[in-house]
């Protein structure tokens, strides 16, 4: 052994100003730090928590209950021009007894308990159909980002001609054959949304595979299959995740609008969609109330969701 | 003599008067919480007629950026904070925008890195020029297009003509950097600052390109500038030397002195690998000569199909070779000459087309895929960029445990010891386990690497490239550590490379391709000493070696190959010769006659049938 071992060199030869800080806090995206810092960021991280509150919570916490029809037919909301009254009436609320905040609707339903409660409807189809989507999309996407064959081909041209129907039809016309029903309903939403995170997967994988840590994994001795879904696909899942957000916004959009064409779920259920529907009747004699707390409830949501897609995308980029 | 005449190289003719004088120069990058980067530290540089000079340093060392800021130009947000730049007696720092604006591109040429980006892609070459030109001189359109073709000429461009009226898409990378020289020298400028002009191109075209730039600093008595990475264009090219290292710099120096005595540490650590080899004597062990060769290729082909077409790329031709326990084998030739697909191949990252590769006496060319991902353990490979070769997300350790999950039924403590170990004998601290491949510099992720090649004891591993991305002083490194591991471990290489400084200083034989045929075969001095064959020699002489004893632009016969490799397929290959049409020694019989590879009385194999019937003798 002619080497000197020494030679070959330890960590801080000649190279200082090239000295590793591990300790250096790792660049991720700093959700409690963006949270301070972007306030449109922190209204949507707000929204995403509370709509997954009243998911869990809105049904307990309603004052009345959401499916109970109360004497008070059609009673509007207190004035909010009489703010006094109004302050004084939640100062002496009779808990066994409340007042009805959005008013009730033709039936004698509290619109605000009905408002609360309807997350648990709307959130779990969004989020379900999010899910399935991501994970039926991401795992398509794998496959046909990575493999290129017949098949791969034709499940491509199928998303294609899918994403060639608008949305809403091509989940309505599901709906109607396969039975109107809440599972069904989230088969429905997560198809419609499966093309999206097909093709977001299946960039990102076409990008990467051709990248030296794939070659080097196969030559370190892995499986085909192994170093598709242990190397590839965590380097290539992060597009589809932000996208995640904004697909449970849009989601939630989807299942209101299939309950408003009546292709969703059975009234009396809580859901905002179908409080619209119901309450679009009355507006004409001024029943407003009906139909605008629910739809607010609506915007706030998928604007909520939206924003966040939004500033996680950007900081990926 | 001829260190007299690099020395004062514009004493013969008169006074030896600057042209340019920089003194004191900083560049300041402010930043919005106020902590200033100063990438350039007090540069002062005098710049003399009829000189080449060099400056050297590690990316990110700021040689680019003080060149730039030598004519006032800075990439916003910096700003050059204090010095003076003087050019003939006038101070560029008092001028207007309006009156740099006349001296750049006049009297001071630029060239920059990567010549495909610097052209216009929408604007023809021929025109490209003629609006420099038009812009400093006061002629007509008709007159500067004429000029146009005399530079192209000039620049040794075939068929100037014809390739005037071209677009930067229609030429190769070597003639788009030829229209930059061309554009930058069309007014004769007094000085030319070359911002790496040669990086990413092959040494060939490297050679001629060079070349070119010499013969016009002799020619015009001009002056150039130039800043590189590579150690060999300053000791075959350049009178001074300015080494920089964080903004700073730390040494000038005349060429011979920089290279027989440098001063600074950090200089004598960029000319890391030959003088510590002289110091510590680090080489390769022997090779037992009669021990039964590990691995053995015969015929191995490799072609791959163009889509739409029936033409192929013919990567790989027949290559045959064997490699023996411990050896280190170099395979070089010019980019395209099919050296990286015979290692893919080797590795079955690639389906050859034909051929049998004997690894054990086994022939692994034809067992099933299953059967060979068994095998991987004994055959690794360590890639050319060290940070696309690792995982981004995984930590060292997960990368290192990888191969002992696969190859052996270690468990947890075990393959923690055994990572440990690995450390150690790359070179790396414990405290490395951690890390994300991102979070470490580039020598220590190519350390992982070589680690992770390591790690199921392997006989053999495929070096492909492994030095390329890395500054110079990191290559020495690398390279020692390879030497050290095969000296230690009785591991094989096949050293793939186009820096044929490193393939001397590791490879026991070489290999040269060409076409993705092999040309020569023989030991490393038999290769290096004395190549037979035609593109060896040229290879050879056109290779810039870091060695000032023996300078290019001393040598009285620079021998080079005329234009650039063909691509390889079908329809381009050559009918007898593959060499013909670019060969130095080519009589009209080598135009259809096909070469076969034939072992001369030295033992060695050479593609030539003038080498084999002793016409060509040195």
């Amino acid at each position: 052994m002619t080497t000197d071992s020494t030679s070959s060199g330890t960590p801080e030869d000649i190279n200082p100003h090239l000295e590793l800080d591990i300790t250096k806090k790792r660049r991720q995206i700093d959700i409690v730090k963006k949270f301070r810092e972007e306030k449109l960021f922190a209204f949507g991280i707000i929204v995403v928590f509370l709509s997954i509150f009243l998911a869990f919570f809105g049904p307990s916490i309603a004052p009345i209950d959401p499916t109970l029809a109360t004497g008070d037919v059609s009673f509007p909301p207190p004035p909010l021009a009489d703010w006094p009254g109004l302050l004084w009436q939640v100062m002496t609320t009779d808990m066994e007894n409340p007042p009805h905040w959005f008013g009730t609707d033709s039936s004698g339903l509290d619109i605000f308990s009905r408002t609360i409660a309807a997350p648990r409807t709307d959130m779990s189809i969004a989020l379900l159909a999010a899910l399935v989507s991501l994970v039926v999309g991401t795992v398509l996407g794998l496959l046909a980002g990575y493999y290129k064959n017949i098949w791969t081909e034709i499940l491509m041209r199928t998303s294609d001609l899918m994403q060639a129907f608008p949305v809403f039809i091509t989940a309505m016309i599901l709906v109607a054959l396969s039975g109107r029903n809440t599972a069904n309903i989230i088969f429905a939403l997560g198809l419609v949304y499966t093309p999206i995170f097909i093709r977001l997967t299946r960039a990102e994988v076409l990008s990467q595979k051709t990248r030296g840590y794939v070659e080097a994994a196969r030559a370190v001795g892995n499986r085909e299959w192994v170093v598709a879904f242990r190397h590839v696909l965590p380097n290539s899942v992060v597009p589809s995740l932000i996208q995640t957000s904004t697909t449970i916004g849009f989601a939630i959009l989807l299942t209101a609008g299939l309950s408003f064409v009546g292709a969703g779920v059975r009234p009396p259920t809580p859901e905002w969609g179908l409080m619209i529907a119901q309450g679009s009747n009355n507006i004409v004699h001024g029943e407003w109330w009906e139909s605008v707390f629910p739809g607010i409830a609506i915007s706030l949501t998928v604007f909520g969701y939206a924003t966040v897609g939004h500033g996680l995308e950007e900081d990926y980029r | 003599m001829a260190i007299d005449e690099m020395t004062a190289p514009a004493g013969d003719t008169g006074s030896a008067r600057p042209i340019m004088k920089v003194e004191n120069l900083s560049v300041v990058f402010p930043r919005p919480d106020a902590s200033d980067i100063t990438a350039v530290h007090d540069f002062s540089l005098s710049v003399t007629e009829g000189e080449f000079i060099g400056i050297m340093g590690e990316p990110g060392c700021g040689k680019s950026t003080a060149a730039m800021a030598m004519l006032g130009l800075v990439r916003p947000p910096g700003r050059i904070a204090t010095g003076t730049v003087e050019f003939l007696g006038q101070d560029l720092g008092k001028l207007d925008e309006e009156e740099l604006r006349a001296i750049r591109g006049k009297d001071i040429g630029m060239i920059v890195q990567n010549p495909r980006h610097s052209l216009h892609p929408m604007i023809r070459v021929g025109t490209q020029i003629s609006n420099v030109y038009r812009a400093h001189n006061d002629v007509s359109k008709q007159e500067a297009w004429e000029h146009s073709i005399e530079m192209l000429r000039m620049v040794g461009i075939n068929d100037p003509e014809r390739r005037v009226k071209a677009y930067a898409h229609e030429l190769s990378s070597g003639m788009a950097q030829r229209v930059l020289i061309a554009i930058a020298l069309s007014s004769q400028p007094k000085l030319l600052i070359a911002d790496e002009p040669t990086s990413g191109l092959d040494v060939t075209i490297q050679a001629q390109f060079l070349d070119e730039m010499w013969d016009n600093v002799q020619k015009t008595r001009s002056s150039v500038v130039l800043v590189t990475q590579d150690l060999g264009i300053v000791a075959n090219y350049c009178d001074r030397v300015v080494i920089m290292h964080q903004g700073t710099i730390v040494e000038v120096a005349e060429v011979h002195d920089f290279f027989n005595s440098p001063q600074h540490e950090y200089s004598k650590a960029i000319l890391g690998l030959q003088r510590r080899a002289q110091e510590k004597g680090v080489a390769i062990a022997k090779v037992d000569e009669k021990a039964p060769p590990l691995l053995r290729i015969e015929d191995l082909t490799m072609h791959f199909p163009i889509r739409a077409s029936k033409s192929k790329v013919h990567a790989a031709e027949q290559v045959s070779f064997e490699i023996k326990p411990g050896e280190c084998l170099g395979l070089v030739g010019e980019s395209g000459s099919g050296k990286t697909t015979v290692g893919r191949c080797l590795l079955r990252l690639e389906e050859p087309t034909s051929g049998s590769i004997n690894f054990h006496d086994v022939d692994l060319a034809s067992v099933s895929r299953e059967e060979f991902r068994k095998n991987r353990a004994n055959m690794q490979i360590v890639f050319q960029d060290p940070l696309d070769s690792l995982n981004p997300r995984w930590t060292i350790k997960q990368v290192l445990e990888e191969p002992l999950k696969l190859h052996s039924d270690m468990d947890q403590e075990q393959r923690l010891d055994r990572i440990r170990e690995l450390l150690k004998l790359v070179g790396l601290e414990e405290s490395f386990v951690q890390a994300l491949p991102k979070e470490i510099s580039a020598g220590r992720q190519q350390r992982v690497s070589i680690a992770r090649a390591i790690a199921s004891n392997p006989d053999f591993i495929v070096l492909d490239e492994p030095t390329s991305a890395l500054t110079p002083e990191t290559t020495a490194e690398i390279i020692e550590l390879l030497i050290d591991l095969s000296n230690k471990l009785g591991i094989a290489y096949l050293f793939i490379s186009h820096d044929l400084t490193t393939v001397k200083f590791i490879c026991h034989r070489v290999v040269v391709m060409y076409l993705g045929q092999i040309v020569e075969i023989g030991t490393k001095d038999q290769v290096f000493e004395t190549p037979r064959h035609p593109y060896a020699k040229a290879l050879l002489s056109a290779h810039l070696f870091p060695d000032v004893a023996n300078r290019r632009v001393d040598r009285e016969v620079r021998e080079s190959l005329q234009g650039e490799i063909p691509s390889p397929i079908t329809e381009n290959l050559p009918k007898g010769c593959y060499l013909f049409g670019r060969c130095p020694s080519q009589v009209e019989k080598c135009r259809n006659m096909p070469q076969e590879l034939t072992e001369l009385e030295d033992g060695r194999l050479v593609r030539c049938w003038r080498v084999q019937e002793g016409e060509l003798t040195d």
